[in-house]
């Protein structure tokens, strides 16, 4: 009871100060709780009466989700409605457009009406699983609106978050591929679902891999051939096969991954769902599909990069992106490739900052950048957001086998190649006592129409490996999630900082105004200004019956010296094509004539809008 | 001396014409009166709707989409649809007028139209074309851009109309030109100023040049495009309507970051309907466009250097500036205390090197390797491109052309490097006098072809003008001074001029006096809109027959796959031995180089209808050829296969580019 009182006052709070109400308006119910408690005295231990019927200090959730299972398109999009519906004021459920399947491509707008609409404010643009298989992204996503709204006036932060940011998060841009993982067997399910024909037989998408033993798990087959094989049962564990060593030979062949010769053209499994990379369909350093496998043959052409992109040119406002994927534990940033060349010095060192502190808070992730630290990327999201809409972008790799065994005890254990998880069969220790078994096949026999008597088997599931043991996805849902609310909070943020008037003459004054932007993102990136992506922020001086007679940029204000004069036609409304720095003041000069007030206003894209109003006397 | 010279060639150029349109093979029709005009949106669109509807039984008028302002982008597909399926059939696209100012370009493919339509009863190439590969023609890509060259006020304008902010100020389209004089054209405004950095042209009093002080000469002229400020931001008609030039808004070689190229690749729903159709019909075989790039008129198959209005350039180079307004100055000092300070930098020389800690790029040679994409024509290529060029030069008599453009993200580029079929573009029609002279009677005779290149750019090599660097460089594509696009190559300026007085065209208004409302006392002149990239309208029948026979002897060149040879042998016990020779006739090869290369041509694919398992040895099931050369080139294949003696069994052989074969064999 006291909780829904607590919340209904919180939902309607218009400032973080609220919070402070709101802990006084449980005071006044009259019953004791933490918040309320008095300052404890010295004295006896006493009996535990008066605490043991009262509430529990621990938050209770107005709506409870799972993150210790993995969501189906169906069921991300369900619990999407389920918070909208709880929290109607500050989240909208919308769709950027279908995929090519027909499924929606579902969006949470994450805003607080009360302090503006979301296209006014910067804007953080958070999307996930552009490859099918790269699944817990989406619930890194469902778990960051749930947690805004679960905290939105509990936790100040978040509160302020919430009300100076905006948040557009789209838990899946591939749920054809997403499905296909979920609900079918998932063997290749990187790619989106656009017909592609691999094979050049003018069929498209009609032999891919099938589950023939039904288990949900695309397995390798092999097959017993005593003495003539070319692989072995491992000694380490025999569940796992290993290559015998030259002038040796094994047991088994390999006959390839699970399949069947569909279209009865003599080969197996050589032409599943699309084929391509949705993550090189972007048009910053595009590069077509002999250069770029998996490209397509142009940009967006696929219908959920083209969607996605709509929306965000749609959104100038948007400043931070995030797009997650799996796996290996890596915060990216661009260039995807060497030949793009470094970033600006200025820019590089926002991503460094912001990369860097994502290292602290992410144990096992690393900070690199793709080309150099992961492989070459041509037409990757990251690039596109930074290079042609001039969006800080960032992606992270979720989940890093390190982190099966995290002790530096275990560590040290694993150098030793007799351990039992020694890095040949640590993952086998790892399902055989922390999942039970649960995550891998057994081998069993299986006629094939092709291949005769052969084995399946012996595969891990595909929810082993790339993504977290399920028991540990909710503290992965929860890092990633800082980590991104960490970069939202430092895009640009406008202020108007102090102003000084100083009469020169009669009806002519000399202002100072400070603009201060007090984030680490700049209001412009130093590329995107430089290739003239994103509008000129705007400082305008608006005054009735007041002239500008010049105006200058101040060096430094504490050091008297010439301020240069800013050189355009209209000193009412000055432009700033290269925007503003991150953490810094800037001092503009006005010489003004006339009488009354003058409102000086500094309105960014990206970095938001602050005006103050200044009396001349 | 010049004027003769130049008379003699223009003359030679009609002679060829005439020759062509007289002692062709077939006779060509007289000129029908609608080719000599130039067609309005409206017109065009009747024109092509009672083509079709003349000739149902040979033309479908499609559309691929709208324009922004709602305006269809036709495209006509010519074929007899009896015989072979149309998609299946080698097919010729013709795409005109991706630069809105190019409208010969429509005329040209307008007329193509009406000849193969009119001329199936009774050309038997024609006949024999219609019937055994398919002719796709889109008239006008860029129809919004074209309509203004039908507007009561004509200015030019290359793109399309979407809005963009071409000076990135914060406002769109809002200072575009005016016709001040009421003359009906925006030309250019000549004014005295001392700091203006042009002087009256030497060679021709009506022509500016920029004055070279080494040389001791001294300007006195500022140059803009007609108008007024309307933003008031010290720039004439630098952010006019309009939008993207449809042909740089392709991705070979696309120019990243120049304020006509779009904002991304094939952002625009004219060039991503032209890709979707492209590809949609896979069949296309070869690419004909009308443009404002050449690689057939100059020899040697690769695009002609630029060649740049200089009057029209130097008035435009005065708003290059404009886009750099307001980049503030980085004080270094406490001015911008705090982060990230440098913001301000916006040049990327100065920012190279390592910048503290963080995810510095290692040099490791992760990735930095890999293939590169091609930007020059496959050796093994060229010879096509050559030869088809020659026949290009001997069919239409054109031997140097005139206002030509750097091909950087040109819709035919991507047609020979990314969709990997020979793919061409040609203005459509000449000026004398092109071209380095190389001799006597240089410039319009085959001696001037050689020198179409000017030194420094190497054959194979596209003249990239304006561009800042290769493939992947982001340069500021249309940056400031002297290397503004356009005006990077030769000027046309007096040669195009000379060509006007000798033809009479009514393309340059005289320098008059104008009361400018801002600038006092200046001059209004200059060449007229258009004038520069089309010829006039008497000249489009012949223009329009050279380029039809053009059409029709592509169409002769396309392969044609066929099962040349098969015969089964039978070997005892159910066994029986197939061996069959695939063969590809026609001029071109079923793939180009850089069709394998690219990956964009399928194989020619041979299949046995038979189950995989009967096959005891041979060739697989479905087998494939990159690519098999064209004039009867064969290859073999043999299987043994285990069937039923009487049964039959089907061999295929499908060609992308070069149509299907089947035969039917007997087990016996």
């Amino acid at each position: 009871m006291t909780t829904r009182i607590f919340r209904l006052i919180a939902t309607s709070a218009l400032l973080t100060a609220l919070a402070v109400l709101a802990s006084a308006a449980i005071s006044a119910q009259g019953k004791p709780s933490a918040g309320a408690a008095p300052v404890p005295q010295p004295g006896p231990v006493r009996p535990a009466q008066d605490w043991a019927s009262g509430p529990s200090s621990e938050r209770t959730f107005k709506v409870r989700l799972d993150f210790n299972r993995w969501h189906d398109v169906a069921e991300l999009q369900a619990d999407m409605r389920t918070l909208e519906k709880a929290y109607p004021k500050f989240l909208k459920y919308r769709s950027l457009g279908k995929s090519y399947g027909g499924r929606d491509l579902a969006l949470m707008v994450v805003n607080n009406p009360d302090t503006g609409a979301d296209t006014t404010k910067p804007a953080m643009y958070i999307e996930a699983n552009i490859h099918g298989n790269e699944i817990q992204g989406g619930e890194v996503c469902l778990y960051t609106i749930w947690y805004l709204m679960e905290h939105y006036g509990r936790i100040e932060a978040i509160t302020r978050l919430v009300d100076e940011r905006a948040f557009y998060i789209v838990p899946t841009i591939n749920p054809d591929g997403r499905d296909y993982f979920m609900r079918g067997p998932g063997g290749n399910a990187r790619t989106g679902h656009m017909p592609v024909d691999d094979d050049n037989d003018y069929q498209f998408d009609e032999d891919g891999p099938a589950d023939l033993n039904g288990n949900g798990v695309i397995e390798q087959i092999r097959k017993y051939v005593p003495g003539q094989g070319t692989h072995r049962r491992s000694a380490a564990d025999p569940r796992s096969l290993e290559p015998v060593r030259p002038g040796e030979t094994g047991d088994y062949v390999l006959l390839g991954q699970e399949g069947v010769d569909h279209d009865g053209d003599g080969r197996v499994g050589e032409d599943g769902y699309g084929s391509y990379d949705p993550n090189r369909n972007y048009p910053a350093d595009w590069q077509p599909n002999y250069v770029q496998g998996g490209a397509m043959d142009y940009p967006f052409q696929l219908p959920e990069a083209k969607a996605v992109n709509d929306f965000l040119i749609a959104h100038p406002n948007v400043a931070g992106l995030q797009t997650y994927h799996n796996s290996g534990g890596m915060i990216l940033r661009s260039p995807g490739a060497e030949q793009t060349g470094e970033y600006p010095a200025s820019d590089v060192r926002v991503y460094d900052e912001i990369g860097k502190n994502g290292e602290r808070m992410l144990p096992f992730y690393r900070y690199l950048v793709i080309w150099s630290g992961l492989y070459t990327v041509h037409g990757g999201v990251t690039d596109w957001g930074n290079d042609t809409l001039g969006v800080l972008s960032f992606s992270n790799e979720l989940w890093n086998g390190g982190q099966y065994f995290t002790s530096p005890d275990l560590k040290e254990q694993q150098k030793d190649p007799e351990s039992p998880i020694a890095p040949r069969v640590a993952n086998y220790f790892f399902n055989d006592h922390l999942e039970f078994g649960d995550q891998l096949t057994e081998w069993k026999p299986f006629t094939h129409p092709q291949y005769g008597e052969v084995e399946i088997g012996g595969a891990f599931r595909k929810t082993f490996g790339r993504v977290p043991p399920r028991f540990m996805n909710e503290e992965l849902c929860h890092r990633n999630m800082a980590f991104t609310l960490y970069q939202a909070d430092e895009m640009p943020r406008m202020s108007i900082g102090e102003a000084k008037v100083e009469k020169l003459a009669d009806g002519i004054f000399r202002v100072w105004v400070d603009l201060v932007n007090d984030k680490v993102t700049p209001t412009i990136l130093a590329k995107a200004a430089a290739n003239n992506v994103v509008p000129p922020d705007l400082l305008t001086l608006d005054g009735k019956g007041v002239d500008v007679l010049s105006a200058s940029w101040v060096p430094n204000k504490w050091r008297p010296a010439v301020a240069p004069m800013i050189d355009q036609k209209d000193l009412t409304r000055i432009m700033i094509r290269n925007g503003q720095p991150g953490r810094s003041t800037r001092t503009v000069q006005y010489l003004v004539k006339g009488a009354g007030s003058i409102t000086v206003k500094y309105a960014s894209v990206k970095g938001g809008t602050a005006q103050k109003t200044i009396a001349l006397q | 001396m010049r004027t003769t010279r130049l008379r003699f060639s223009l003359a030679l150029l009609c002679a060829v014409i005439v020759a062509i349109a007289s002692g062709g093979r077939f006779p060509l029709r007289a000129a029908p009166a609608e080719f000599t005009t130039y067609h309005s949106y409206e017109e065009l669109a009747a024109a092509l709707k009672a083509a079709v509807a003349a000739h149902p039984d040979l033309a479908r008028l499609v559309s691929l989409g709208k324009t922004r302002e709602g305006r269809d982008i036709w495209a006509v597909e010519i074929a007899k649809p009896s015989g072979p399926p149309v998609d299946s059939r080698p097919g010729l696209l013709i795409a005109a007028n991706f630069e809105g100012d190019h409208v010969i370009g429509s005329e040209l493919a307008l007329y193509t139209i009406d000849f193969l339509l009119s001329a199936y009863a009774t050309d038997p190439a024609v006949k024999q074309r219609l019937e055994r590969s398919v002719v796709y023609v889109v008239p006008r890509v860029n129809a919004d851009g074209a309509e203004q060259m039908f507007a009561p006020v004509k200015a030019l304008r290359r793109t399309n109309a979407t809005p963009f902010d071409a000076d990135n100020d914060g406002r769109t389209d809002e200072d575009g030109p005016e016709d001040l004089n009421k003359d009906g054209v925006v030309t250019v405004m000549r004014v005295k100023d001392p700091k203006g950095p042009y002087m009256v042209s030497p060679e021709d009093a009506r022509l500016m040049k920029r004055a070279d002080p080494s040389k001791g000469e001294s300007g006195g002229w500022a140059l803009y495009t007609e108008g007024i400020d309307n933003d008031g931001d010290g720039f004439y008609n630098e952010d006019g309507p309009g939008g993207v030039d449809l042909n740089r808004n392709f991705m070979h070689q696309y120019p990243y970051f120049s304020p006509d190229a779009g904002r991304y690749m094939v952002s625009e729903t004219e060039t991503r309907a032209l890709l979707d159709y492209v590809l949609a019909h896979r069949n296309i075989a070869a690419i004909l466009t009308f443009g404002e790039s050449d690689n057939l008129i100059a020899a040697g198959g690769r695009p002609a250097a630029t060649a740049g209005l200089h009057l029209v350039d130097f008035a435009e180079a005065a708003n290059a500036p404009a886009r750099r307004v307001g980049m503030m100055p980085d004080f270094g000092g406490a001015g911008g205390r705090g982060f990230g300070r440098g913001g301000g930098m916006f040049m990327f020389g100065d920012e190279g090197g390592p910048a503290g800690r963080g995810a510095q790029a290692q040099a490791a040679g992760r990735g930095g390797g890999g293939v590169q994409p091609a930007t020059t024509v496959n050796a093994a290529d060229l010879e096509y491109f050559t030869a088809i060029g020659a026949k290009y030069r001997e069919l239409t008599g054109l031997r140097s052309s005139g206002f030509l453009r750097a091909p950087a993200g040109a819709f035919f580029e991507y047609g020979y490097f990314q969709y990997g079929v020979p793919s061409f573009s040609t203005p459509g029609w000449g000026l004398p006098g092109g071209g380095r002279p190389a001799g006597p009677g240089g410039g319009a005779g085959p001696s001037g072809e050689a020198a179409a290149r000017p030194p420094g750019i190497p054959a194979g090599m596209p003249a990239m003008a304006g561009m800042a660097g290769g493939p992947g460089q982001r340069g500021a594509g249309r940056g400031a001074g002297p290397g503004v696009e356009g005006s990077a190559g030769e000027g046309i300026d007096l040669r195009l001029l000379q060509w006007m007085d000798s033809e009479k065209v009514d393309g340059f208004v005289t320098w008059t006096a104008f009361k400018h409302p801002a600038l006092g006392e200046i001059e209004i002149g200059g060449f007229k809109p258009y004038a520069a990239v089309n010829p006039p309208a008497s000249k489009i029948a012949d223009l329009g027959a050279a380029h039809a026979r053009f059409v029709l002897y592509l169409t002769s060149l396309f392969p044609r796959i066929a099962i040349a040879k098969s015969e089964v042998t039978a070997l005892g016990g159910g066994l029986y031995r197939i061996r069959a020779d695939v063969e590809s006739a026609g001029f071109l090869p079923t793939a180009l180089a850089q069709g394998v290369t690219a990956r964009s041509v399928k194989p020619v694919m041979v299949q046995l209808g038979v189950p995989p398992e009967s096959i005891i040895t041979g060739s697989e099931k479905t087998s494939f050829i990159p690519a098999l050369a064209g004039s009867g080139s064969r290859q073999s294949f043999e299987w043994v296969i285990k069937g039923k003696p009487g049964s039959s069994v089907t061999l295929k052989t499908v060609s992308q580019k070069g149509g299907t074969d089947t035969a039917t064999l007997t087990l016996q």
